[in-house]
């Protein structure tokens, strides 16, 4: 203990003699430290705010699209899920607390009011819509069913569709024209943010029978088929009967594949996490080589400093310093600069993570603590690796031949 | 009482092909508080045996007891703490740690033999003081002039209360009043009853001291003693 304590005093006022050289050293293994860091809080940030993100959908919601494979779209198939379908699921599924069809207008997108123009996300549905998107009005009245039945021409509209067309801050009552069609609108949604930079608020919903006829009655629209379960433990049965139904409906024979994909929130996080994952680890490793170079870089300044010394640690071992002392004074120097550059790496990581954090809009950076400690520690393992081979060096000088060093 | 004998020490050293017999075959005895000066041209294996003296080197063969002890076997680490115990080394070029204090280049020693911070600065204090440097604690080397710096060197040898001051041509980078001042600082710690050894080549210092053994070829010519000197 008394030599430990001993040798990392001895070590402390060695860093602080040779006090830019230090510094210098431990640049390398701050910059990797910094980018884990920063890396990780990124990731755990975005993590975090797509689970809030997808929370939309709710743990009991269920997204049904249709699917078309590879090869069948090579063949210039084209799958869809149809408004019988959703009666179908509407009808025939039991414990379902609501359900809707969405409809996204594909070339229907510009939407017009007092000669601006934007392009918007245009999505047909139901008044269920508010209930399976926990999505909900902040003025004036979602649709309602009777405005679907007879086809109203109204809309509700998204925070950010309004300030681009610079509406009033409460535009109901304003009419908008999208495609032909002049459309009055009755409500403001409440404002979701960004996803990765990209608009939640940009949404136009208008009643579902009116988003047909609109797009016109010629061709069969693929519709998105959102709904929640009464209970969350029926979720599994839930997705069985509506893959049983579905399949029986669109005359599938056993060995054919789904030509429709079930969702829940918690298999797009999954896949959404599984992605992240795979880009951390791949990062990880890029950052790791940098960490090694450190290392490799404290290894060639403590080698130089064993050399430089080599009269001192003559001397010290002249006067009875053994070889442990001399081995734990500069394994402890090693340990301490990259401790050292840890340390730093750690706080310009935690600032880097949350300004990339704010700039991309996710609002949490977050760095559990396991892993600051696992980034310190091994920053320390690092000095201890790569300060072994020159500390054993200087530890095992012959003292004469030390003593005789100019 | 008897601080150093060796015992038919050798030490031998390989020049290419050729067998170099830098001590050959010596037997010799140092009682406590003998003032001892060894001397001889380069060559003649004075500094072989200030290493060896020192515990620095080992012997090829033959035996060497520090105060009874065989230290002529031990292995580095206990060579260490013999050095670190026993031998209070004082150096030509003084060999201080440049980045140090006087009084932590005083305290040094200290630490290897496991003493107390607080200890330790009390007795570097009291060794530096010793050597009339009570001022001059704070100190770097390099703000030190010579004579100052070889009085850390011997505050430092001092300071682990050593069985022997082992001092290489001590006087060698200073000037004829700090020899002087030197000399009469070692003739002080005599009296007061440390045993001295001291390696030089010049005359001048070796009158200081009791005892002249003089090296030739590894061998010694000449063994005085003199009591009235010192």
């Amino acid at each position: 203990m008394f030599i430990l304590l001993e040798s990392a005093r001895s070590a402390y006022q060695s860093i602080r003699a040779h006090g830019f050289r230090s510094i210098l050293t431990t640049i390398s293994i701050t910059i990797g430290v910094a980018a884990v860091i920063a890396l990780v809080s990124i990731m755990q940030g975005v993590s975090v705010y797509i689970e809030d993100q997808l929370s939309g959908l709710g743990a009991n919601g269920i997204l049904i699209q249709s699917f078309t494979s590879q090869s069948d779209r090579l063949q210039g198939r084209r799958n869809k899920l149809t408004v019988t379908d959703y009666e179908l699921i509407a009808r025939q599924v039991d414990g379902i607390s609501s359900i809707t069809p969405i409809l996204v207008g594909t070339g229907v997108n510009q939407v017009q009011y007092q000669g601006e123009t934007m392009a918007a996300q245009v999505l047909g549905s139901t008044f269920n819509y508010q209930n399976v998107s926990l999505d909900y009005i902040n003025e004036g009245r979602f649709i309602s069913d009777s405005d679907n039945q007879t086809r109203r021409r109204v809309a509700v509209i998204g925070e950010d569709v309004r300030l681009n067309l610079s509406m009033p801050d409460n535009p109901v009552g304003e009419f908008i024209q999208i495609g032909s069609e002049w459309l009055r609108i009755i409500g403001l949604m409440e404002i979701k943010g960004q996803i990765f930079g990209q608009s939640q608020d940009n949404n136009v919903i208008i009643p579902f029978n009116t988003m047909q006829s609109i797009v016109g009655n010629q061709v069969e629209p693929d519709v998105v088929i959102q709904l929640s379960v009464t209970d969350i433990n029926l979720l599994d049965a839930t997705i069985d009967r509506i893959t049983f139904l579905l399949r029986n409906a669109h005359n599938l024979i056993p060995g054919d594949e789904n030509d429709f994909l079930i969702q829940t929130s918690e298999q797009i996080a999954e896949t959404i996490n599984s992605i992240l994952s795979v880009i951390t680890i791949a990062l990880g490793g890029v950052i790791s080589i940098s960490l090694l170079v450190g290392g490799i870089g404290i290894m060639n300044i403590m080698l130089v400093s064993v050399t430089e010394r080599t009269r001192e640690i003559g001397i010290c071992k002249a006067i009875g310093a053994k070889r442990q002392q001399i081995l734990l004074q500069f394994l402890f120097e090693a340990v301490f600069q990259c401790l050292l550059g840890g340390v730093i790496g750690l706080v310009i990581g935690y600032g880097l993570g949350a300004v990339v954090s704010v700039y991309i809009g996710i609002v949490e950076a977050i760095v559990p603590v396991w892993v600051a400690l696992l980034a310190v520690s091994f920053s320390a393992l690092i000095g201890i690796i790569f300060g072994m081979m020159p500390a054993s060096k200087a530890a095992a000088l012959d003292p004469i031949e030390a003593l005789r060093f100019e | 009482m008897e601080t150093i004998r060796l015992v038919n020490l050798c030490k031998y050293y390989e020049m290419g092909q050729e067998e170099i017999r830098a001590l050959d075959d010596i037997n010799l005895s140092i009682q406590q508080n003998e003032y001892v000066a060894f001397m001889g041209s380069s060559g003649s294996g004075k500094s072989t045996m200030l290493n060896i003296l020192g515990c620095l080197d080992r012997p090829t063969s033959g035996q060497y007891f520090l105060n009874s002890k065989d230290v002529s076997s031990m292995n580095a680490d206990e060579l260490a703490e013999i050095r670190n115990r026993e031998i209070g080394f004082i150096f030509q070029s003084f060999n201080l740690l440049p980045k140090l204090s006087a009084l932590a280049n005083v305290m040094q020693p200290l630490i290897y033999s496991g003493v107390t911070l607080e200890q330790r600065k009390l007795r570097a204090e009291q060794a530096l003081n010793q050597v009339g440097l009570a001022d001059r604690l704070d100190h770097v080397p390099n703000q030190l002039s010579g004579g100052q710096r070889q009085r850390v060197a011997v505050a430092r040898a001092l300071v682990t209360k050593p069985s022997i001051l082992l001092a290489d041509e001590p006087t060698g980078n200073l000037d004829s009043r700090t020899t002087a001042e030197i000399m009469s600082l070692f003739d002080e710690l005599h009296a007061e009853g440390h045993s001295i050894i001291i390696v030089t080549h010049e005359q001048d210092i070796a009158e200081h001291c009791q005892r002249v053994i003089r090296l030739e070829d590894g061998q010694i010519a000449a063994d005085d003693s003199r009591q009235e000197a010192a």
